[in-house]
């Protein structure tokens, strides 16, 4: 209160980013990236670059959408299934049904809103818990891709949409400058909408956000069914650059974005957190996993290492959180 | 030498020194009357009673002994926060001998023990409950009590401290309180009691101590000090309490119509609320009231009925709708139903005037900061600043800004459900200002209240209701006190004292 007399504010660095924690995770990717770079003479080469950040656009996608959810107070474990099964019904309407590419991926893309739209009508209507649904689903969606697929890749995508996943634009991986734009739109809604804010709202306390007449329901579905859109984006753009529609597409996309997440500040109660820290959060999981391929590491340490670097984060975040209410309670 | 002895305990947290210099010694076998505004700085001095924080000066003695030395002597101290906290879903006797290893219940527990043992604290305590019954499903005055039977199953203890443990008692369950509290003086046992309710701390108190701004500004015998003397010693200057706050023009025509209303805890309703009237409502906890009045605003299901509101049909169980139309509803309920806790206190007003605030490019932030410095000015809200993090507020300045956040819509129609919950003489006061000029802006409000001091200052009008209907129609102005009990109680005709009898 500053009508009593007291002492001055203290404003440590350390204060700063314990108290803006997307400085923090900020700080740590580019620690992590300098590292990198000293310890490896090929992460900084071009290639190694355009690489990671290929890699981190289908991921970051999963983790924009993931993180929305989160704030929201809501988890979608479908996400990556969704992708899956809009990338191999885009590549069977291409080749199977023989449709213009332009009209299958509208139509993959208006599976994934339905799907998502679908994911959140069941967490609105019937009241359910989404962890739980969304399991359940996944195995749903799963199911499907075998069923459609019997496990067989579909090969022949046409040359004409694989820019969108193989391309380069001003030498940057188009499907990066995609997710960068998603990124951006995503940044805009939560930062400087109405919407925006109905969703840390809704996300920290429900109950209230009714009694306020805000339409929680509505921007739960919202939120749900754009989740599955940009899934759906993901899936496109992997099958783009693969070239063939793979039913393994999405298997990885699952912890790795609720990883993120949390690394880049998300609660996983919902109500805090941003998804660019969320995408902090990715960059630092796709630079890790990088140079343990560059410094010739068995890639089965790799899920060793992106757990470490989770507990790592969720234990430094509960630390500061300790730290700042013994400052501030 | 005092079995509590605080000496000179001073906390700072960053930019703000929350207590000073502050002494208090606690004797066994008095009641210690902690009085003080909110914000004043009694929770942070009850967090370092018990341990919960530590002090940045001075020292604290349990017994003639240095508690930050002896860890153990914390369990000296008891404390039963204001709002409940029991496990909702396990039963009572449990509930009352968590953690099993303090109260002899260690190794296995043996329930028919545990019964046995919870029988004799509920009948001291006059609980009437059943060990076996889940919390859930016992009223909130039996909640309230066991969660004081239970902090006294701790062998140890020897200072109970109470945080408004009568806020949401009806006056014949803080009688039942009040007798709890002596019984355990008999004890030698201490009660540290921090209320603000003026005639339960003149009728339990032995001593006071009162803090503002984080000091202690004076303490002694409680009969050494009237009300108002102790009024002015927490808010720095004179108080009027007698004052009357009922709107002072006539009320204007009927602008909300209830026919009929039926719910899962009320049945057949109707009244007619006026422009322009303070139109209150008493009756006891569980009466029905709270969730008559979120059915109108469309936050619970109506059974039957309807709602007209200025002759038009109102679209029930639409909450949305209603906030739209300009019906606001302030729930008693401020963690659960008010704030967004993660939130800063510009986030928390500007939620409500978004549709003022954004345009096609998005919410600008600048009128933003405009319109919530207004509110923040406006409501007196205490804070270091907009960016401050609304759940580390006192009670009343997040009450305020609760207050602040609504009337910055324009509505027509508010309901205020208990606005003075937890809250200190000076912001009741003015809570009350605004409601009474609201009202004579022609907004049409409704009260409830268990203060029947409170309906009986404000309400230009009184309906009581018993066990879900309606049991009389008064005029605040001319009806005495007796009365409005007596139809709280349910004497008048047509009402079925069911179940609630139970609770009183």
């Amino acid at each position: 209160m500053s009508d009593i007399p007291g002492t001055a504010p203290r404003r440590s660095i350390l204060g700063i980013f314990l108290r803006n924690p997307l400085a923090g995770v900020f700080v740590a990717l580019v620690a992590i990236f300098v590292v990198s770079a000293l310890v490896s003479p090929y992460f900084l080469t071009g290639y190694n670059m355009s690489v990671i950040a290929r890699g981190l656009a289908f991921v970051g996608l999963i983790t924009v959408a993931q993180s929305s959810l989160m704030i929201l107070g809501e988890l979608d474990l479908s996400l990556g299934v969704i992708g899956g099964l809009c990338g191999v019904v885009s590549g069977m309407l291409m080749i199977k049904a023989g449709l213009p590419p332009v009209a299958a991926l509208a139509l993959a893309l208006a599976l994934g809103l339905a799907l998502g739209f679908l994911n959140g009508l069941l967490v609105t209507a019937l009241g359910l818990h989404s962890l739980v649904l969304t399991i359940g689903m996944a195995g749903i969606y799963g199911g499907a891709i075998l069923v459609l697929t019997k496990g067989v890749a579909i090969t022949g995508i046409p040359q004409s949409i694989q820019f969108l996943g193989r391309g380069d634009f001003l030498g940057i991986p188009v499907p990066f400058l995609i997710m960068l734009a998603v990124l951006a739109l995503a940044l805009f809604v939560t930062l400087k909408t109405p919407m925006g804010r109905y969703i840390y709202a809704i996300g920290n306390n429900a109950a209230a956000a009714r009694m306020l007449g805000i339409r929680v329901d509505r921007i739960r579905l919202m939120v749900f069914t754009l989740a599955g859109f940009l899934s759906a984006l993901a899936g496109l753009l992997m099958v783009a650059r693969l070239g063939t529609a793979q039913p393994s597409i999405g298997q990885t996309w699952v912890l790795a974005p609720i990883a993120a997440a949390v690394i880049g500040g998300v609660a996983t109660t919902g109500g805090v957190g941003s998804p660019l820290g969320a995408i902090f959060g990715a960059g630092i999981i796709a630079i890790i996993e990088n140079i343990i391929v560059l410094y010739g590491v068995s890639p089965y340490w790799q899920g060793v290492v992106s757990g470490l670097i989770v507990v790592l984060a969720i234990s430094f975040d509960a630390l500061s959180r300790r730290y700042l209410r013994r400052e501030t309670a | 030498m005092a079995y509590l002895e605080v000496r000179g305990v001073g906390r700072d947290f960053p930019g703000v020194t929350a207590l000073n210099n502050v002494d208090l010694s606690v004797e066994l076998g008095r009641t210690h009357i902690l009085a003080g505004e909110n914000g004043a700085g009694k929770s942070t001095l009850v967090k370092i009673l018990t341990g919960a924080d530590r002090a940045s000066r001075g020292s604290i003695l349990i017994d003639g002994q240095y508690p930050l030395e002896h860890p153990d002597l914390f369990r000296k101290i008891a404390y039963v926060p204001q709002e409940l906290s029991l496990f909702p879903d396990v039963s009572v006797a449990e509930n009352l001998f968590m953690p099993f290893d303090r109260t002899g219940h260690g190794g296995l527990v043996n329930g028919r023990r545990l019964r046995a043992e919870a029988q004799d604290y509920l009948d001291r305590f006059g609980i009437e409950a059943r060990p076996g019954d889940l919390v859930r499903h016992i009223s909130v005055p039996d909640q309230q009590l066991l969660q004081i039977a239970r902090a006294s199953t701790n062998k140890d203890m020897k200072v109970l401290i109470l945080d408004e443990p009568t806020s949401a008692l009806t006056a014949r369950e803080v009688e039942r309180v009040f007798r709890v509290i002596r019984s355990f003086l008999d004890r030698d046992h201490a009660i540290v009691f921090i209320s603000h309710k003026m005639e339960e701390v003149f009728e339990i108190g032995d001593d006071y101590s009162v803090l503002r701004n984080g000091e202690l500004v004076e303490a002694g015998r409680i009969d050494r000090i009237d009300e108002p003397g102790l009024i002015r010693a927490m808010s720095g200057r004179a108080v009027q309490i007698d004052e009357h706050f009922r709107p002072d023009a006539e009320p204007g025509d009927t602008l909300m119509q209830v026919e009929n209303l039926s719910g899962p805890m009320f049945h057949d309703v109707s009244f007619k609320l006026k422009r322009g009237e303070i139109l209150g409502f008493a009756g006891l906890v569980g009466a029905g009231r709270s969730e008559l009045m979120q059915t109108i605003f469309g936050f619970r299901k109506a059974a039957g009925g309807r709602v007209r509101v200025m002759g038009q049909d109102w679209r029930l169980n639409d909450p949305a709708a209603s906030v739209k139309a300009g019906m606001l509803y302030l729930s008693e309920e401020r963690k659960h139903h008010g704030i967004f806790p993660l939130l800063s206190l510009r986030e928390n007003i500007g939620i409500s005037v978004l549709s003022l605030t954004s345009g096609a490019a998005g919410i600008d932030f600048g009128k933003e900061r405009g319109i919530v410095g207004q509110v923040i000015a406006d409501y007196g809200i205490r804070a270091s600043g907009p960016g401050q993090r609304i759940s580390t507020l006192s009670g009343g300045n997040q009450q305020k800004a609760i207050i602040g956040r609504a009337m910055a819509t324009s509505p027509r129609i508010l309901i205020f459900d208990e606005p003075t919950k937890g809250i200190d003489i000076r912001t009741k006061a003015e809570i009350y200002r605004i409601m009474k000029s609201l009202a004579e802006a022609g907004v049409g409000i409704i009260l409830i209240s268990s203060e029947m001091t409170e309906l009986r200052r404000c309400a230009s009008r009184i309906l009581t209701m018993h066990g879900g209907r309606l049991t009389g129609d008064f005029d605040a102005a001319t009806t005495d006190t007796e009365t409005l009990v007596g139809a709280i109680f349910a004497s008048a005709p047509g009402s079925r004292p069911e179940g609630e009898a139970s609770h009183v």
